[in-house]
């Protein structure tokens, strides 16, 4: 029994220390097979998660549901504001989920660090409010809650548990592996930058109902950002990102940017070590797959055209043939009849 | 009114009254800052989307979001246009409150704001001037497992005023469009544990219905309701407050009653003052907690809304009786011009709040400011009101201005007037300028706490302790104009020296000194004789 334990420990430490990344839980968006996640034993099945991770799934089933959302929010978000730059966030069918660009310490990783923290807040956050899960700004484990209770005093806001998983969650691995390593440090800063993009962009909004509905009577409440803020936030962050090193400052180690010109970062700044790839090549080892076959913009100066995107190959030029929706009828919901309209485009590709 | 315990009291007993009614006022301000929370809470709802897989949608059919018997949902509209599910098959189903929390009857009202998330597309934007039809369904119960029971049911429009703040591109394609919030249900009394509300927005395209209202994503909702801690702190003030006003109340009118001559107007004014403060401060809400009495909201606008026109009658008749200009008053009707715009402006707000709190008692969704008449109905009553405001604040301005121009005026020939018309003017600028004092300290007290709820986020923390601003601005002005009303019942109360002073024919000077003070710019009630005769024995002696 004791060996039996034992072993398991030591198997455990062993996979803590070398499984691949902290971003792994990312792949519960791929596992559109597993249906809902409604019991314990689902915890120990689910492909990316650390040991720790599980067991925050166990003692909260009610809230993967919420994450394994986030990680999909968050993929899809990447892809969206990705889209036009040689990194377009493809996600592998495998583990890691990004590949290995994510592995190191680089610009893309510390955006999909950043991104998974805030979109995993921002799902439970939701999931709150939508009466799905049962703790929420009521649980006592949460920072702020008052004591005396719902009727006494109200309860917290939805965003403060939302936080506070992500932070237990996303950051577990990090936390796990002590504040050493200088990666730890920066995956711990770029997940906080991801939630502060949620909470330094919350809305604060007021409703008067006083006397005749005056403004005597005032109550404001924060609400959330929609997702494609935060997501051009952290964009934002990402494009002016602070490329910092580890230094020893009395008994702790911080991060300090690497060029002493430049003012130090903030909280709410993306921060990574290594310079990225061009991601120009196939190469299946790190997971790049390269911009060969990309759609490009002739015209366009920037990133998203052929000149950059295509790293100097040359592009394919062809005309297609394309059938668009036009002139449509919409309701708000499910419905859109249109007529269909073929138009011809040109269509460049990188070779 | 005659010669007022304020006068004949000693500098020392006034400034022991002013300290207790001072420690009073900080008592009152530390019981809303310290021991109540904050005075509403705003609860986040998101609205799930049910299926409602009927065929015919027959009636009382009831989608709840979570728990037992929970609705078939959907995640978002894609997974809808897979299915082939229509607009007018998709139900919003909100629950109040969040799972594992019951409401209470504590929490006295309950009002919901309602937002839309529309997505901005190029090929289907919100079109000018766009219009939303709300097909609503409020239902309550009291424990968990019973049937829901309908509350209202209601159709209603609701303008979307929507604007997007970036460039309308295809890159742009995907964020929401920024809303106003739209004022959606208002109940007075919160007598149920559970209450489920079910939203449909049906489209009908010949009659141009929910067209062009965009791609909406999501509804949410933020409840707002009273904190039970806040209402508890407040009735006990409540309780606490009535009694002392009563009392000071009777103890005053028997004063007056005591007197030979009939009361005075400015004393049935300040009585009248003190009956519309009990009236406020009667605590009829704690019937709230028993009972399902959802007029409450509109019965406390209208319990405040005299008190309030009650208060500036009042600033105004007292200016009047102190304006030392011989002239004889002491009617109500000679004040038409000033209580008049506060009559009809008070006049104005109640019909408004009648025509939105009293409609909501018949219809919780009901808001005036939904349609277009209704917002210009509304906004003409509230101008109106407003003129009225700026008239009375005129009127009391040129008022004030007028007495202390007299003032200044009776100053210049006061060392000229005999003993007892000196006295008696003294007397009257003292009692003038204490009140306006007084006013204008409680007048600015009030805009400043209200400017610093407004501005601050609601708690500061200093130290270990937090102080709910919010609330100690709520209790604290309310005990303060409850002081105030008292001091006033209290300082103002004819002095009791006058008694007995009748028979005794003034033997000291100090005595028939006070005597004329007692009679008073009113002078046809006792003055002029009084006056003369009083001079006549202190010429005599």
């Amino acid at each position: 029994m004791t060996s039996e334990y034992l072993l398991r420990t030591l198997l455990m430490l062993i996979l803590a220390l070398f499984s691949a990344n902290a971003s792994n839980w990312l792949y519960l968006a791929k596992l559109s097979s597993v249906g809902s996640i409604s019991e314990e034993e689902t915890c120990e099945k689910l492909k990316g998660l650390i040991q720790r991770q599980v067991q925050i799934c166990k003692r909260n089933v009610e809230v993967m549901d919420a994450v394994r959302r986030g990680a999909q929010l968050a993929i899809d978000e990447c892809q969206f504001q990705f889209r036009n730059r040689r990194w377009n966030c493809s996600t592998l069918e495998t583990l890691p989920v990004f590949g290995k660009v994510v592995t190191q310490g680089t610009r893309e990783a510390a955006f999909v660090y950043a991104i998974s923290s805030a979109s995993v807040a921002f799902a439970v956050t939701r999931a709150c409010s939508s009466g799905e899960l049962e703790k929420c700004g009521c649980d006592r484990n949460v920072h702020g809650v008052s004591p005396e209770g719902f009727q006494w005093s109200g309860c917290s806001d939805n965003i403060a548990y939302g936080v506070a998983f992500s932070q237990s969650f996303v950051d577990v691995r990090e936390r796990s592996k002590g504040l050493s390593s200088s990666r730890a440090l920066m995956n711990l800063h770029n997940n906080e930058a991801g939630r502060k993009a949620i909470l330094n962009n919350m809305r604060v909004e007021c409703k008067c109902h006083g006397v005749s509905g005056s403004c005597e009577v005032k109550t404001c409440w924060k609400a959330m950002p929609p997702f494609r803020k935060v997501g051009n936030v952290i964009k934002e962050k990402f494009d002016g990102a602070t490329e910092v090193e580890q230094r020893r400052i009395g008994t702790t180690k911080v991060l300090v940017p690497k060029n002493s010109q430049f003012k130090p970062h903030t909280d709410e700044d993306l921060v990574y070590l290594d310079p990225s790839p061009d991601f120009c090549d196939h190469d299946p080892k790190n997971g790049v797959l390269g911009t060969a076959g990309r759609h490009c913009n002739k015209t366009s100066k920037a990133i998203d055209g052929c000149e950059l995107m295509c790293c100097g190959r040359g592009f394919h030029t062809e005309e297609v043939e394309v059938v668009d929706r036009c002139s449509c009828k919409f309701h708000w919901c499910c419905y859109v009849k249109c007529k269909q309209c073929r138009k011809m485009v040109e269509m460049h590709t990188c070779r | 009114m005659a010669g007022a315990i304020i006068e004949n009291m000693s500098t020392k007993k006034l400034v022991i009254v002013g300290v207790i009614l001072l420690l009073f006022q900080v008592f009152s301000f530390l019981v809303g800052g310290l021991i109540a929370p904050s005075p509403t809470t705003a609860v986040h709802y998101l609205a799930t989307k049910c299926v409602d897989v009927r065929k015919h949608h027959q009636k009382s059919k009831w989608f709840m979001p979570w728990g037992p018997n929970q609705c078939e949902k959907i995640r978002d509209f894609d997974e809808a246009t897979v299915k082939m599910i229509e607009a007018n098959d998709i139900v919003f189903a909100v629950h109040i409150p969040l799972p594992n929390k019951e409401m209470s009857p504590w929490f006295q009202f309950m009002l919901v704001i309602l937002q839309f998330d529309i997505a901005f597309k190029l090929v289907n934007q919100i079109e000018e001037g766009a219009v939303a039809t709300i097909d609503v369904g409020l239902a309550y119960r009291d424990n968990t497992v019973s049937d829901w029971i309908e509350m209202a049911h209601s159709i209603e429009q609701r303008k979307l005023s929507c604007n997007f703040t970036t460039i309308k591109s295809p890159e742009n394609e995907g964020r929401y469009y920024e809303c106003d919030l739209l004022p959606f249900m208002e109940v007075g009394s919160v007598a149920h544990k559970y209450y489920l509300l079910n939203i449909r927005l049906p489209v009908n395209e010949r009659k141009r219905v929910n067209v062009g209202i965009g791609e909406i994503k999501d509804i949410r909702l933020v409840g707002i309701h009273q904190n039970g801690g806040f209402t508890k702190v407040w009735f006990a003030m409540k309780t606490f407050l009535t009694p002392s006003i009563l009392i000071i109340m009777v103890w005053y009118w028997r004063r007056i009653t005591l007197m030979t001559r009939p009361p005075v107007l400015l004393e049935k004014v300040i009585f009248a003052l003190g009956i519309s403060m009990t009236f406020i401060n009667i605590p009829v809400e704690w019937f709230s907690v028993g009972f399902n009495w959802t007029w409450m909201l509109l019965f406390g606008d209208i319990r405040q809304g005299i008190f309030y026109a009650m208060l500036l009658s009042f600033w105004i008749i007292f200016c009047g009786e102190h304006l030392m200009d011989q002239t004889e008053r002491n009617r109500f009707a000679v004040y038409w011009k000033q209580v008049g715009p506060i009559v009809f402006g008070s006049f104005c707000l109640f019909i408004f709040d009648m025509c939105e709190r009293g409609v909501q008692l018949k219809n919780p969704f009901y808001s005036i400011w939904a349609s277009d008449v209704g917002t210009e109905l509304a906004m003409a009553f509230i101008i109106v009101a407003g003129i009225c405001a700026c008239l009375y604040f005129l009127f009391l301005c040129f008022m004030v201005f007028q007495v202390f121009r007299n003032i200044s005026g009776k100053r210049t020939s006061l060392p000229a007037m005999s003993k007892a018309r000196r006295l008696h003017y003294e007397g009257l600028i003292f009692r003038f300028k204490f009140l306006m004092l007084v006013t204008l300290a409680c007048a600015a007290m009030t805009v400043i706490f209200f400017i610093i709820s407004q501005v601050n986020e609601g708690h500061w923390h200093w130290g270990d302790y937090t102080v709910q601003v919010n609330s100690a601005f709520f209790t604290g002005i309310y005990g303060m104009w409850n002081l105030y009303v008292f001091a006033i019942m209290f300082l103002y109360a004819p002095s009791h020296k006058r008694y007995g002073d009748e028979q005794s024919n003034g033997d000291l000077g100090v005595n028939s000194g006070e005597d004329i003070q007692l009679t008073t710019t009113i002078t046809h009630v006792d003055g002029p004789t009084e006056i003369y005769k009083m001079t006549g024995k202190e010429a005599q002696e």
